[in-house]
């Protein structure tokens, strides 16, 4: 290994607050050499990003700083603002998460790769676009002529990042920071983006940096691995030395953490021989009308549909998994099965017909619950927990259902909170601790069917994996069954007993777990099984 | 931005006006019991009073008045003023033409001024020149327009005695005095125009700077002025441009007052005097020219904008 | 509402826009009890007096105390105003809150109108109708809200449809509450908010617009002590006492940044997530 590029060396960074200082990062020391890929690993609030702003020196002015980063010898700390513009973008680059955010709106695609060309390498403006159509072709867009002019809203979310990773490697640097370039990126395309990301490194060599909350993904691309927690590197070192045995404990629960297929938290399914508890049968969902001046010019219908004839059903006590690209119309389906979108079809529940709103009266409501994605949405933010809690109790409370405040507290212990939070708002809950409340209100009725709607993809992977945990306990406690939507396969497999993989509004394939593994599947079933990272390969 | 869009736009104009008329009907004809009355006075003899209403067709039911004064105003006829007995149509074009130069001009001054005062607060923000450009429009937008107006006569007329207080003299008659005549009316509409538009600016300028696009910019190595100028200013000043035109709602409102307290012949002045006199044609004219140049001023600034941002197609 | 009050008192807008209403609301409650004058009072030996000891702020053409009449204006200004805007607020937020639940083409049309409406200055309007009902305080008052409820329909409808997307609304659609029960428990606390953030902006706009109508002699008629009417009247006196103007201009001034300031101040401080 020869002299590192990036050099870290026991840095720390404070923010200065009204109440005094606190601590981003703690004696932070990393070396990233030519060729290597560091993967940097943390949850929410680990100090991960505040890393990537402290090495390309974009920190706000109540920053105090200690250590040292240099980039081949050079003490970034000590060098003039004048002297780090001109680093930045041409020595150091850097790819952002969200592609749809981090590209100007208002500026063609091609002029923002152009003006770094410009800037950085002094070209003129016609040599400048003539070069960038030759970076925009090898980072593989095909018709890079047309996609300079385009304007980023033109372009889809693959083509984008490709362009920011384009801009990133177009004055050859030495350093690049890869800042989750794939999270805001549905699955697929995210294994084409970190293809190109392999791609590029291997033939440029450059240091790369590659912050991450996915240890899956960094098992496979990186060499090397730092694990971050609370501003602190708890471990670092080769790639397979980390998975294979790691020291620290903080490592170990998120490894543990992570959702592994093969890893099954949930019992075989039930017996085939029961009945179902729903049938879905042909539903239908149509979004948007028919604009009215869009009829009197005698356009075509723009209605969009959000779902074609699917059919499932799901056993007392099921988990069914439904995956699929966000737009796929999963959540669409749990819309129309609780009552918030208008369907075709119908749905049989308990041997009722019901094919509309009107047919879902308070004994259906009771028995089939809905769990949302942010919990910040869906707990009215003024109101107390307990009164959030106490609703569902009125609404279809039997006469052996108390609904004191004991009750209440019973709900929170059951989901493992303690009953002194009924009193306080959700703004002073965590992420986490929110969807707690937002399932114990969902069972609080005692129900036989929970939809619950990618309940877990705005919590970190530990956090996720204690609210599963605590899913898997009630459905054995309850013998609850859910369907369970999500655009995680890896975790749908730990869980479900069966799953349905839904593509642009369709239904595509319904399978048994098992049976994923098979090869009698639809070619999208495929192309998603094939796009997921396989998990970190270590013992939990 | 396809041609429904622009279609869309139109007939929305033509509904506008449409109810615009309707409303200025309502409130000046039907409304009042009797418009003979509210125009010749309490004590008109009957004779006078039957022979107007006859004039006015006041006898018909109550649509077919407002049928036919609208076909009159489809065809450019906005009546004869009860006042001076002429056409009310010429009469109030040459006033809105004189009211339009001074939007002109104060549009024109509010640009020059606001654009780059909102460029420096947000810049420098939380330091003096923004608390000093912010303190300025929060008290140019708490004064009402014939407070400003009285500040200013006081001041550079009273006092000082740079300027004119009042009247009009036409720039092709005598274009020096003709300005002078136009600086204080000027003056006060911009004034207002710049505490609005300035603290508009500053805070949109605030939430682009603010943006991830924003930092990318500066991530990609780009100095802090081309980043303001190249990446931040056209985001931060589209939104201005729908904020303009509303305002020119709020400055046709505004030059009811600024026009009467400087002796400014235009539209607003009109409308005074016509509300003084109950001349009902002159007041419908007045209104509705009014609300077709605001509804005009509407519809320019959202084609602009669709036009500039290629984000939107429908709202 | 005491943690919201000690909340104001930490931002200097708040605070600030808290004392000036304050003082303001005092003046509107105690200001003819405190008053030194008479204010309607003539005394031809004291017209045109400069502020002194004896007349804090002067006298005026009649020689009538400059103090004693903005003390018992105050009522005549500030009162009107907050009723207006009130009046104004309960016929827009009734519009805009049935549009936002109707939805659909009869919220498109409602709202296409209220556009429409809203494309004669608010000035225009008010002058129009109070042109129709007759120059008068009440009928200042009664145009002022006609004047305002557009503006407050099109903010009301817009909150409201955002608080409608809001997942707790979901959950309790799909918990099958009533109509009732969504929209006056879940809905109603998150829109009450920002409408009363409007509204006491408005407030100071209403403020504006009742000295502007005084002014232009369709408001507030002689010889009461409203304050835009003070102005219109001191304007022929203005090169013999400058007084007489300003100190009316200003009182204006002051209790619409008051009322500003604390719009902006409660925006900040009434947001459930700050």
């Amino acid at each position: 290994m020869g002299e590192p590029i990036l050099d870290i060396a026991g840095y720390s960074l404070d923010y200065a607050t009204p109440s005094g200082f606190t601590r981003a990062l703690d004696d932070v020391t990393l070396a990233i050499a030519r060729g290597e890929v560091l993967g940097l690993v943390g949850e929410s609030g680990s100090g991960k990003t505040s890393l990537a702003w402290a090495i390309m020196r974009h920190l706000p002015k109540s920053a105090r700083e200690a250590g040292s980063i240099s980039l081949t010898g050079q003490d970034l700390l000590k060098t003039s603002e004048a002297e780090i513009e001109a680093i930045r973008g041409r020595r150091i680059g850097m790819v952002f998460q969200d592609p749809s955010t981090s590209l100007n709106p208002t500026l063609p695609l091609g002029e923002q790769l152009a003006e770094v060309l410009v800037r950085h390498r002094g070209l003129t403006r016609r040599q400048a676009w003539a070069e960038g159509e030759e970076r925009l072709a090898h980072v593989g867009l095909k018709i890079p002529q047309q996609m300079m002019r385009r304007y980023p809203h033109e372009a889809s979310g693959g083509e984008k990042q490709r362009v920011v990773i384009a801009t990133a490697f177009a004055c050859q640097p030495e350093c690049i920071i890869f800042d989750e370039p794939t999270t805001a990126l549905d699955v697929i395309t995210a294994r084409q983006i970190l293809d190109l990301f392999k791609a590029l490194q291997e033939e440029t060599g450059v240091a790369s940096l590659y912050i991450s909350h996915d240890l899956a993904l960094v098992s496979q691309i990186a060499s090397k691995v730092a694990v971050i927690h609370r501003g602190k590197i708890v471990e670092q070192g080769g790639v397979g030395e980390v998975f294979a045995r790691p020291r620290d404990a903080y490592t170990q629960r998120l490894l543990a953490a992570v959702p592994r297929p093969d890893h099954r938290l949930v019992e075989a399914a039930p017996e085939t021989g029961d009945r179902p508890l729903v049938e879905v049968e042909k539903v239908s969902v149509h979004y948007g009308r028919k604009p009215f001046l869009g009829r009197l010019l005698g356009r075509a219908n723009t209605q969009f549909t959000g779902n074609r004839e699917v059919s499932l059903s799901i056993k007392p006590g099921e988990i069914l998994g439904i995956v699929g690209e966000s737009g796929s119309g999963k959540s669409t389906l749990a819309k129309a099965m609780t009552g918030l979108n208008r369907f075709e079809g119908e749905i049989r529940f308990a041997g009722r017909r019901i094919t509309g709103l009107s047919d879902m009266d308070r004994a259906y409501r009771r028995e089939v619950q809905i769990i949302f994605q942010h919990p910040d949405s869906s707990l009215n933010p003024r109101q107390r927990i307990r009164e959030i809690l106490s609703r569902p109790l009125a609404l279809y409370g039997e006469p052996r259902v108390r609904k004191d405040a004991a009750a209440v507290g019973e709900l929170l212990e059951q989901v493992r909170l303690p009953a002194s939070y009924a009193e306080r708002y959700p703004h002073q809950l965590s992420g986490g601790e929110k969807q707690r409340v937002a399932i114990a209100r969902a069972f609080a009725s005692r129900p036989k069917l929970v939809i619950c709607d990618e309940i877990t993809s705005a919590l970190d992977v530990s956090v996720q994996a204690s609210v599963i945990e605590l899913l898997v306990d009630l459905q054995k406690r309850f013998g609850t069954a859910y369907l369970f939507i999500t655009h995680d396969l890896n975790l749908v497999r730990q869980i479900a007993h069966r799953i349905a993989v839904m593509y642009r509004g369709d239904l595509v394939d319904l399978v048994d777990v098992a049976a994923l593994s098979g090869a009698d599947l639809h070619p999208y079933t495929r192309s998603l099984l094939a796009a997921v990272p396989a998990p970190a390969t270590a013992a939990a | 931005m396809s041609p429904a869009y622009v279609l869309k736009r139109i007939l929305l104009i033509g509904y506008t006006l449409l109810v615009v008329s309707l409303i200025v009907f309502a409130i000046t004809q039907v409304l009042p019991a009797d418009a003979a009355v509210m125009m010749l006075g309490e004590n008109a003899t009957p004779d006078a009073l039957a022979a107007l209403r006859a004039k006015m067709g006041l006898n018909d039911p109550i649509w077919m008045q407002y049928l036919h004064w609208l076909s009159g105003v489809l065809r450019g006829d906005l009546g004869v003023s009860m006042r001076t007995g002429q056409p009310v149509a010429p009469a109030m074009l040459e006033a809105l033409g004189r009211s339009l130069l001074l939007a002109l001009f104060s549009i024109t001054l509010m640009l020059a001024v606001a654009i780059p005062l909102g460029i420096v607060a947000a810049v420098r923000r939380g330091r003096a020149a923004d608390l000093g450009v912010g303190f300025l429009s929060y008290v140019g937008v708490s004064l009402p327009e014939f407070v400003t107006a009285t500040l200013i006569v006081l001041v550079l007329a009273e006092w000082l005695q740079w300027l004119p207080a009042t009247g009009y003299v036409p720039l092709t008659e005598d274009p020096l005095r003709g300005l002078k005549h136009l600086v204080l009316p000027v003056l006060t509409v911009s004034l207002i125009l710049i505490a609005h538009v300035s603290r508009m600016v500053r805070s949109e300028l605030v939430d682009v700077l603010h943006s991830d696009y924003i930092r990318a910019a500066r991530l990609k190595g780009l100095s802090k002025r081309q980043v303001l100028f190249k990446h931040a200013l056209r985001n931060a000043l589209l939104p201005t441009i729908t904020i303009v035109a509303l305002d020119v709602g709020y400055l046709l409102g505004g030059v009811i007052v600024v026009e009467e307290i400087f002796a400014l012949p235009g539209i607003g002045r009109q409308l005074i005097v016509a509300i003084q006199a109950r001349d009902l044609p002159s007041i419908q004219a007045g209104a509705l020219i009014m609300a077709t140049t605001y509804a005009i001023a509407n519809f320019l600034a959202d084609i602009a904008y669709a036009w500039l941002d290629r984000r939107i197609q429908y709202d | 509402m005491i943690e919201i009050l000690r909340r104001m008192l930490r931002s200097p807008q708040g605070a600030l826009g808290l004392v000036i209403v304050g003082l303001i609301l005092l003046v509107v409650i105690v200001g003819p009890a405190v008053a030194p004058y008479d204010p309607e009072k003539m005394a031809p030996l004291t017209r045109y007096k400069p502020p002194g000891a004896q007349f804090w702020l002067g006298t005026d053409q009649y020689g009538r105390d400059i103090l004693s009449r903005l003390l018992h204006g105050a009522r005549a200004t500030v009162l009107l105003a907050v009723l207006a805007t009130a009046l104004g607020t309960l016929v827009g937020a009734v519009v805009g809150t049935v549009s936002a639940f109707l939805g659909g083409r009869s919220d498109e049309a409602i709202m296409r109108t209220v556009d429409a409406i809203m494309s004669i200055p608010s000035l225009l309007l008010a002058l129009l109708i109070v042109n129709l009902l007759g120059k008068s305080s009440l009928n200042a008052l009664f145009a002022i809200a006609l004047a305002f409820a557009p503006g407050m329909a099109r903010v009301t409808r817009s909150v409201a449809l955002s608080v409608r997307k809001q997942d707790y609304v979901n959950a309790a659609i799909a918990r099958g509450e009533s109509a009732a029960f969504i929209v006056g428990r879940e809905m109603l606390p998150n829109v009450i908010a920002p409408i009363i953030v409007e509204m006491t902006i408005r407030v100071a706009f209403a403020v504006m617009l009742f000295a502007t109508l005084s002014f232009l002699g369709l408001g507030a008629q002689p010889p009461a002590s409203e304050w835009g009417l003070m102005v219109s009247e001191a304007r022929r006196f203005m090169h013999l006492s400058p007084w007489m103007i300003l100190w009316p201009s200003l009182a204006v001034a002051l209790v619409a940044i008051g009322f500003n300031l604390l719009g902006d101040g409660l925006r900040d401080v009434l947001n459930p997530r700050s």
